[in-house]
């Protein structure tokens, strides 16, 4: 068999997209398509790298239509109210709050600290471990100038048991090392301009408007509409950059979502603390939203597993990101638009 | 069934029409990039080839009746945010080996211990080779694209196409050939950047 022959043969057996991804893919190009900037930023509940298949995350299809979904939030009640006091409490401060003012020549730089499970495979051993990452994005005043990331490689965490360990140091050491990319417009590795970031101002200002659209958006795509609701407001908090009216839509859309308790008091995410504020999803995991209720700043977002999944116990933190978000002068100096591989691809 | 070309300059106009394809290119463009980077991350990528492609449906050289390309082309530029991911996926398939392998194909390496090096030396070598070399090596094999398509994707001459995929077939035939242990090592850094100017 010659080289190229093999090289076909490998990896042959990928799984085809998922009937969830084609559809996700699809309506994400119809939103495009009606001028609705999608997000294209999902969670990721861990990834098999050696085998290469999503975890099974068990992931139910909700059959609701679309007309059904436009009432829930309306009818299905709100947040515990103690919950629910928090985050007004936090919109109240977010919208007393101004915003730093990002003036000409300067950049909103968003720094973040993610953690997240990684599953290991190879042909004698699986084990999962959690890794956590850096990276500080630099957005210029005028957007459509240098965006500049500055992307960390990832640590090792956590392991769980011998097996874990020795995998995550296998597979987690990184070559590549710190990576600098720049690109106008925020168009790193050819992505769109600002890709993730620019459907925070055609969302709805009222809550209950804004959780309805949440709901219609991410119909049949999670494992119950409040579940997505309270992912798609984590998700959108997490990238640093919701203006302080959106912030506080958010908080407020979140305190109407059944389900949503205070978590814990005194939470700490990256050395700082908050109150958790979040919802379980039965028999999967419970996300919890980090904030500081008298500055109605957020500080992160988490992920604990309620059931727990090979040798990670239930309980765990499989996943958070904090973010801190603060005005500077200047960004790091060099990088390229597709980071490492510029010089060699 | 109207050609690419006929639906990428109908959606100039009606952009709706867009989305046919989608539902004729997403299916490949995911199984490319599930096997570079996982399926999770695949996802990903799918979707946004389709967003920046719909973007840039403008650009489109209308005389293509082939869009594959141009798709792979933004997908193979989309990966590139992935590649620690990437390079962890090679360093697993050198540790999974055969296990990557279907069985017909373990049949025709002789045995599972010939099919098991070989799947590790040549997953060494990929893990080594410089990125533009790889993405021509695995948009021939891969993406199944010919050298005129695999051009139109890097958006390189020809020529280019064939002096990287002669190299990069080499490199991968030295390293596969008996009697080579698999280099489990990390990447020992770039090879001499003035070999990788073609």
């Amino acid at each position: 068999m010659d080289e190229l022959t093999l090289l076909r043969k490998v990896r042959n057996d990928v799984a085809d997209p998922t009937t969830e991804a084609l559809t996700a893919g699809r309506a994400a190009l119809f939103n495009t398509i009606n001028g609705v900037e999608p997000v294209r930023r999902t969670r990721r509940r861990g990834v098999k790298i050696a085998g290469l298949s999503a975890l099974g995350a068990g992931v139910l299809t909700v059959a609701l239509v679309a007309t059904n979904m436009a009432g829930l939030a309306d009818w299905r009640g709100g947040a515990d109210p103690a919950a629910a006091d928090a985050l007004h409490s936090a919109a109240l401060a977010a919208i007393e709050t101004s915003d730093p003012v990002v003036g000409p020549g300067q950049y909103l730089q968003v720094s973040t600290t993610m953690m997240g499970a990684t599953a290991l495979q190879t042909d004698v051993a699986r084990a999962n471990y959690l890794y956590v990452a850096k990276d500080e994005l630099f957005i210029p005043s005028d957007r459509d100038e240098d965006w500049v990331w500055n992307r960390h490689p990832s640590e090792i965490y956590k392991t769980f048991g011998p097996t874990s360990a020795a995998l995550a140091e296998e597979f987690n050491e990184d070559d590549l090392g710190d990576e600098l990319l720049r690109a106008p417009a925020g168009r790193f590795y050819g992505e769109r301009a600002a890709g993730g970031y620019g459907d925070l101002e055609d969302l709805p200002r009222d809550p209950a408007d804004l959780l309805r659209h949440i709901y219609l958006e991410t119909a049949g795509k999670s494992n119950s509409p409040e579940d997505a609701a309270i992912v798609f407001i984590a998700d959108r908090l997490r990238t640093g950059v919701v203006p302080a009216d959106i912030r506080a839509t958010l908080y407020n859309a979140a305190a109407m979502i059944p389900g949503v308790t205070i978590t814990e008091n005194q939470a700490t995410l990256d050395g700082r603390t908050g109150v958790a504020i979040g919802r379980d999803q039965p028999n999967v995991d419970r996300q919890e939203l980090i904030i500081d209720p008298e500055t109605g700043m957020f500080i992160g977002e988490r992920r604990v597993t309620l059931t727990g999944y090979e040798e990670i116990p239930a309980g765990t933190v499989i996943g958070w990101s904090a973010v801190t978000t603060t005005v500077v002068d200047s960004a790091p100096e060099g990088g390229t638009v597709n980071g490492k591989s510029e010089g060699n691809g | 069934m109207s050609s690419d070309n006929e639906i990428i300059r109908r959606s100039r106009d009606n952009p709706a029409t867009f989305s046919e394809l989608y539902d004729r290119h997403a299916a490949i463009i995911h199984r490319y990039a599930a096997r570079r980077v996982g399926e999770h991350a695949a996802d990903d990528i799918m979707s946004e080839t389709f967003l920046v492609a719909f973007e840039r449906r403008a650009d489109f050289d209308d005389s293509r009746d082939d869009a594959r390309p141009w798709l792979y082309g933004i997908a193979t530029t989309l990966l590139k945010k992935h590649a620690r991911l990437e390079a962890r996926a090679w360093k697993g398939l050198i540790a999974a080996g055969a296990a990557e392998l279907d069985h017909d194909a373990i049949d025709a390496l002789g045995s599972r211990v010939d099919a098991e090096l070989a799947v590790k030396k040549l997953a060494s070598a990929l893990k080594r080779m410089p990125t533009r070399d790889r993405d021509t090596l695995l948009l021939y094999a891969w993406g199944d694209l010919d050298y005129e398509g695999v051009a139109q994707a890097l958006d390189v001459p020809i020529g280019t196409v064939r002096s990287r995929l002669n190299r990069a077939r080499l490199t991968l035939r030295a390293s596969t050939s008996r009697g080579q242990a698999p280099d489990k090592e990390v990447d020992h850094g770039r090879t001499d950047p003035a070999s990788q100017g073609a």
